[in-house]
């Protein structure tokens, strides 16, 4: 199971998923809840726990890193749509 | 009325009225107290840790180390204990037979009886009671916080708290409790312990709860309660603020997913210590006292980690003599959203494991760190409003415990000002 960051969809988000055309991108969570899992790799994770001291890894139970501040996750959300793939973690440390 | 607790022993309230306590306490030596210890106090003096009359002393907590019971042979599974320095039981001259001040906020608190004055291996405390020596566990680490020496003797309360909203309305004395039971002529009350706000995955635990109590008595009158006892104590960053655990839970009454006649939310003073099966039978026994008939045990109750195995606090209630307990412990698996069955659902029941979508705290967390509003399914629209509400209202804009929040927050009860 590979570590992700979940990146929840509400219509504000999935508006601009639409428009971008990729609304296939998000899969179904929790009773119609959607969201987009961007992958991070061990050494991605570890800089980002490193990064935003108030993220947590849930190592027991989603694998994800959660509790990342919504700004965060916006920018990381936009850095998806604008490279339309979910691989942009890369891209998003480079500047921490 | 005499209502008996834990241990067969008489619920007494260890409180003295104001013109005895302005007495009582002149020329004592004063001695300031942590949060810890300040709640542990009330806690003792209204009768929550019958038959806890005091801190413990030395033969007490041996006994719940090497055998989960106090001196007297009463079930007990964790050490409740007054630590302090030995410079500071010297600087001051503290001896046994001595009586001190206990002071909270730069108030008079309570009377300290100094009956015995003990050191204990930290190390062996942690080991016994938590199964391990590892600081990163929340609960060895506060062991290990612990001062050199230990004090045992009773407490007596000589400024009763004065809680202050929202929580004023959800603060309850055992006695107190015991006798809003009767009112609502409730024969039967389930304990829903909870640290979180309420997702409906808590919500059909207590349910499903309600439902295993209730069992063979009649319907026609409502006999049996849902008792929510949300555990107030230390806060650390991350977890949901107070306000929104105990006004989220109440809503669920309030808008109607629990009958005004069967649920009553409420609080209870306590600095978790995350011991898993051993802190489930000390929440056992909290609740007996608090006039609880059965108590709800989920999956990995009081854990943390991966120290204990996500039913361990389920088995220790069979390594329990009879009659050592007064309270039923109904054993639970997780509810579950299932896409199949289109609801939530019960693990235990439902066949569709593969496709099964888990209620995750951490998750759910996130989802509403990201500000979307779930589905009802799995959230009530109530729930999430108020927590948005109160992120407002009390959490300086984050429904989550912040350093803001740490340093800010009206604090859950203060002491009043008192005259000696």
């Amino acid at each position: 199971m590979s570590i992700t960051i979940n990146i929840w969809i509400n219509e504000e988000r999935y508006e601009k998923l639409q428009k971008a055309g990729l609304a296939n991108m998000a899969e179904e969570a929790l009773a119609g809840l959607k969201v987009i899992k961007v992958p991070c790799t061990e050494e991605q994770k570890d800089k980002v726990l490193k990064v935003f001291p108030t993220a947590k890894y849930d190592s027991a139970t989603t694998k994800s890193i959660e509790l990342l501040p919504r700004e965060v996750k916006d920018k990381i959300f936009d850095l998806v749509v604008e490279k339309q793939s979910i691989d942009v973690m890369d891209d998003f440390l480079k500047n921490y | 009325m005499t209502y008996i607790g834990h241990g067969g022993k008489e619920i007494v309230e260890r409180v003295l009225e104001p013109e005895k306590a302005a007495e009582a306490i002149k020329g004592l030596t004063p001695v300031p107290i942590r949060g810890q210890i300040a709640r542990e106090i009330i806690d003792i003096a209204y009768g929550f840790f019958t038959p806890l009359e005091g801190f413990m002393t030395r033969a007490d907590v041996e006994g719940v180390c090497n055998e989960m019971k106090l001196a007297n042979g009463v079930l007990w599974p964790i050490p409740i204990v007054f630590d302090i320095s030995t410079e500071e039981i010297n600087e001051k001259g503290i001896k046994e037979g001595d009586k001190l001040l206990l002071t909270y906020q730069d108030k008079p608190m309570a009377i300290l009886e100094v009956e015995e004055i003990f050191t204990y291996d930290k190390q062996e405390m942690a080991q016994k009671v938590y199964g391990t020596t590892e600081d990163k566990h929340p609960g060895v680490a506060r062991t290990y916080n612990y001062k050199d020496k230990f004090i045992g003797g009773k407490i007596t309360l000589v400024n009763p708290p004065k809680i202050n909203p929202p929580f004023d309305e959800f603060f309850f004395t055992p006695k107190q409790l015991r006798q809003k039971f009767a009112e609502k002529g409730w024969q039967r009350i389930v304990a829903h312990q909870t640290r979180n706000v309420p997702h409906t995955g808590h919500e059909w635990l207590m349910k499903g709860a309600w439902l295993s109590t209730h069992g063979e008595l009649p319907v026609e009158k409502t006999l049996t309660g849902v008792l929510v006892n949300a555990i107030i104590g230390e806060k650390r960053k991350g977890d949901y603020i107070d306000e929104a655990i105990v006004l989220c839970h109440d809503v669920l009454r309030k808008a109607g997913y629990f009958r005004e006649d069967v649920h009553l939310t409420s609080i209870t003073l306590w600095d978790m210590r995350y011991a898993g099966p051993k802190e489930a039978v000390f929440h056992a026994i909290l609740r007996s006292n608090l006039g609880l008939t059965h108590h709800m045990f989920g999956r990995d109750h009081a854990g943390v980690g991966t120290y204990y195995d996500p039913y361990d606090a389920h088995r220790i209630f069979d390594q329990i003599p009879e009659g050592a307990l007064n309270i039923k412990p109904i054993r639970v698996l997780a509810w579950w959203y299932c896409p199949i069955c289109g609801e939530v659902t019960y693990s235990g029941l439902c066949g569709h494991k593969e496709h099964s979508q888990n209620f995750s705290g951490t998750l759910i967390r996130s989802i509403i760190q990201d500000g979307v509003k779930p589905p009802r399914l799995i959230f009530r629209p109530e729930v999430f409003d108020l927590i948005m509400e109160c992120a407002e209202k009390y959490g300086f804009g984050s429904a989550f415990v912040t350093d803001k929040y740490l340093k800010e927050r009206n604090p859950v009860f203060s002491l009043p000002d008192m005259k000696y």
